[in-house]
């Protein structure tokens, strides 16, 4: 029997049975297409948080005040006071490294900021006019906090998009003085809408020079510096420098984190790659059953076609050929259902984009290819045992049965 | 046809295909056995997470400087403008009727030395009663003495880590080390609170929340935390606080969370992740039941001349009905019993492995899977069911 013929036969007896044929293929297109939706959800989510952080611009070097012997960066450690401040000094120390292009004092606090009236609380940012470039923000409107010395700020704001439209609705902003805590602010400037990053909503930030900011929360260190290094290549010597540097000016003790960009971009790849994998082994729980499936139908079908296979073996088609050709129909069956299965899990991977498009959920070609893989791998796995069994058919008996 | 004789046929009719029935009932256990696997897990976790929760007992109110800000969300122990809370603010509330304890919070990060080994840790400046506030014991010594916080000592209570990375094996009581320059003698030593959700709770010390506001040069607290009698309400509490720190403040500039909105909060996260875990697991329970509808598709396709023939003695098209629907709600019963199994199996074999997740299968979701396969069983006959009570009976006995 040739190639063409075994497929031409599998295939006529897939079609011989219509209902049964689509039911099979649905139970693999379930499977595939839960994998690849699951998978286009989960690495839509590492695209998410890996572009937020590539937005952030990705020759940034982090220090944070407070250091813990345990190792890693814990949550205790995210908001910390410690005994020698963080200080605009220390940045500006910073600032003079070798392999270090720009630096960004940043304290934060919250506090109430009113307008005619128009009272809310708010996340106050303190920084300096090399934030605007360190952080990769842009403009709406005016310009961003003047360039100047850093212990001095002048008592101007730059306010982000959404607390704009909250504190002045349609008035214009830029010019208008605003309260924030005690202290008297003009608006120069606002921040375009962003969206939110990771955490910080940049849409409702307010941001005022550091040192008005230091002195309106009453304190002398700073929550962050940020370190744009000159280039990628010498990320690893800026980081190693600020902490040489932070730790002489702290009289030999090191009490500063410092963390790279791509050290938290690691650890969330990874944990997010964890995530998806196992999702999709989960997933994969049902291409499993599907498999059992094909099993169980083929050994109906062999069963009902003990006739047809008694004729074909007294004709002189050998084991080897019956084989095959049960081989084949669970093969195409598999198919089938893998590629119905792929086809609706891109759509349903498209309706998750479609509905939220700052998720770029798209399947991430391992995961199909595996999909794929498992479909047809089980499909032909559960085919062999009927297929032996119809090739081991006596075909006297079989012929003989009605 | 009484119901006994209904089950009898549909029992032989899954009998006499053995292998048959089981494949297609093996799909409904797989598919049970990961719903109950995974829910299993789940519940595990949820109990975990509660349990770490719970071990700074849960009548436990904090109260953080700050109003919630209008995004949602409380305080986040940034620095802000308002007014700071003070040990003062603390001592005052220690009066509310029911309340027995209050702790004035203040922490931060400072390196500790001792016997020339350094650590740097977190500092925590609490009072007396923190010990009961946070469901802490002391091993060795004592804790903090009850003091005016304007002439408290300099004492401090080590976290085992931290004792055992600063002194070894050695005694600490009455050693005298140095945090941040200053210096601390040490009048005991915690029990081990081990690790909560990945953070070391031993390697900590705990200074008078006046010292530590010294250290950290801080004018307000971190947070007061108080404890209130067990099984007391906790809404009147609440009030009392809000009322006495009101007036104190003139106005209402401070957050207060219980631990009981806390955990029910998590709870109720706890309880979706289950539930989508749950329902992942159930895409496998779908494939099954498209298998069940198959294989009784077949069934009635195979057995037309039996219906032909109980239609053409007088049987009702219901009985026939019932017959097909019953088989079909059997064999999914029976997978659902066998998942349920394998399921409850392979979550203990887990609880041996992981002894510190404790797995545990909610008797609702187990009662739910057997259910649920039974419901998917009569679902998934319905269609072959009808096909076979709408044969003609000359039709039927003719084919063939």
């Amino acid at each position: 029997m040739r190639i063409r013929d075994v497929f031409a036969a599998a295939a006529g007896a897939a079609a011989g049975n219509p209902l049964r044929t689509v039911l099979l293929t649905l139970a693999m297109a379930i499977g595939v297409a839960a994998v690849v939706v699951l998978t286009a959800l989960g690495d839509g989510a590492r695209r998410y948080v890996i572009r937020e952080f590539t937005a952030l611009g990705s020759n940034l070097v982090i220090v944070l005040p407070g250091r813990t012997a345990t190792g890693g960066v814990n949550p205790g450690s995210a908001v910390t006071t410690t005994p020698r401040d963080l200080t605009i000094e220390d940045a500006r120390a910073v600032t003079r490294l070798q392999a270090v292009l720009r630096v960004a004092p940043v304290a934060v606090g919250t506090s109430e900021i009113s307008v005619g009236g128009r009272l809310r609380d708010t996340l106050v940012l303190g920084s300096t006019a090399e934030f605007l470039e360190v952080r990769r923000f842009t403009l709406a409107q005016g310009r961003f906090l003047p360039v100047e010395d850093w212990d001095r700020g002048s008592p101007v704001m730059v306010v982000g998009a959404k607390l704009r439209t909250d504190l002045f609705g349609a008035e214009p902003a830029l010019g208008q003085f605003v309260r924030i805590g005690d202290r008297r602010f003009r608006v120069v400037g606002v921040l375009a809408a962003s969206g939110s990053g990771l955490g910080m909503n940049t849409d409702e930030l307010a941001i005022v020079p550091v040192a008005l900011a230091q002195a309106m929360f009453n304190s002398n260190t700073l929550f962050r510096i940020l370190i744009e290094a000159r280039n990628r290549a010498l990320l690893d010597a800026a980081k190693s420098q600020a902490i040489e540097v932070l730790k002489q000016r702290h009289g030999g003790e090191e009490d500063v984190t410092v963390i790279t960009q791509d050290a938290v971009l690691a650890t969330f790849d990874r944990l997010l790659g964890t995530l998806t994998l196992g999702v999709a082994g989960i997933a994969a729980i049902s291409l499993a059953v599907a498999g059992i499936l094909v099993m169980n139908v083929m050994l109906v079908s062999v069963m009902q076609r003990r006739a047809e296979i008694g004729l074909m073996k007294a004709l002189g088609g050998s084991s080897g050929t019956i084989r095959r050709l049960f081989l084949v129909e669970a093969a195409l069956l598999s198919l089938a259902g893998a590629l119905g299965g792929y086809a609706i899990g891109h759509a349903g991977a498209w309706v998750i984009r479609f509905l939220y498009p700052t998720l770029p959920a798209y399947p991430p070609d391992w995961a199909v290819l595996a999909a794929l893989g498992t479909a047809l791998v089980t499909g032909v796995l559960f085919g062999v045992m009927p297929a032996r069994r119809a090739a081991a058919l006596d075909p006297v008996l079989a012929l003989a049965r009605r | 046809m009484i119901v006994r004789d209904s089950v009898f046929l549909a029992l032989r009719a899954i009998t006499a295909h053995r292998l048959r029935s089981f494949l297609t009932l093996s799909g409904i256990a797989v598919g049970i056995a990961a719903v109950i696997l995974l829910t299993s897990i789940g519940e595990g976790i949820h109990r975990y997470v509660l349990a770490e929760f719970s071990q700074f007992g849960t009548n436990v109110i904090g109260i953080a400087p700050g109003k919630v800000k209008v995004g949602g969300g409380p305080p986040s122990g940034l620095p802000t403008s308002v007014r700071p809370l003070t040990i003062e603010d603390a001592m005052a509330l220690a009066r509310v009727p029911r309340v027995n304890g209050v702790a004035p919070t203040a922490w931060g990060n400072a390196e500790v030395a001792a016997g020339g080994r350094t650590r740097r840790t977190t500092i925590y400046g609490v009072g007396a009663d923190a010990t009961r506030v946070f469901n802490m014991s002391v091993r060795i010594g004592q804790f903090l003495p009850p003091e005016e916080p304007s002439q408290a000592r300099a004492l401090v209570v080590l976290g085992p880590t931290l004792k055992r990375e600063l002194f070894g094996t050695e005694n600490a009581l009455g050693a005298k080390v140095r945090i941040a320059g200053l210096q601390f003698r040490v009048i005991g030593v915690l029990e081990s609170k081990g690790q909560f959700i990945g953070i070391d709770l031993d390697d900590t010390a705990f200074i008078p929340a006046a010292r530590a506001l010294e250290l950290f040069n801080r004018d307000g607290l971190s947070e007061i935390h108080l404890s209130y009698e067990e099984g007391a309400e906790v809404a009147p509490v609440v009030a009392a606080v809000t009322r006495i720190l009101a007036a104190r403040h003139g106005r209402e500039d401070f957050t207060i969370t219980t631990q009981e909105e806390m955990l029910r909060t998590l709870s109720n996260i706890l309880d979706i992740l289950t539930m989508a875990v749950g329902a992942l697991g159930s895409i496998s329970l779908l494939v099954g039941s498209v298998g069940i509808v198959t294989i009784m598709t077949i069934a009635v396709a195979e057995r037309t001349n039996e219906v032909g023939l109980m239609v053409a003695l007088g049987s009702e098209r219901s009985t026939i009905l019932g017959l097909f629907l019953g088989e079909a709600v059997v064999l999914a019963v029976l997978g659902g019993v066998t998942g349920l199994a394998a399921g409850l199996g392979l979550a203990q074999v887990l609880r041996m492995v992981v002894p510190a997740l404790p797995v545990q299968t909610p008797v609702l979701f187990a009662v739910l899977a057997v259910v649920a396969s039974g419901l998917i069983g009569l679902a998934a006959g319905v269609a072959p069911a009808l096909r076979a009570a709408r044969l003609d009976p000359v039709e039927a006995l003719r084919a063939e």
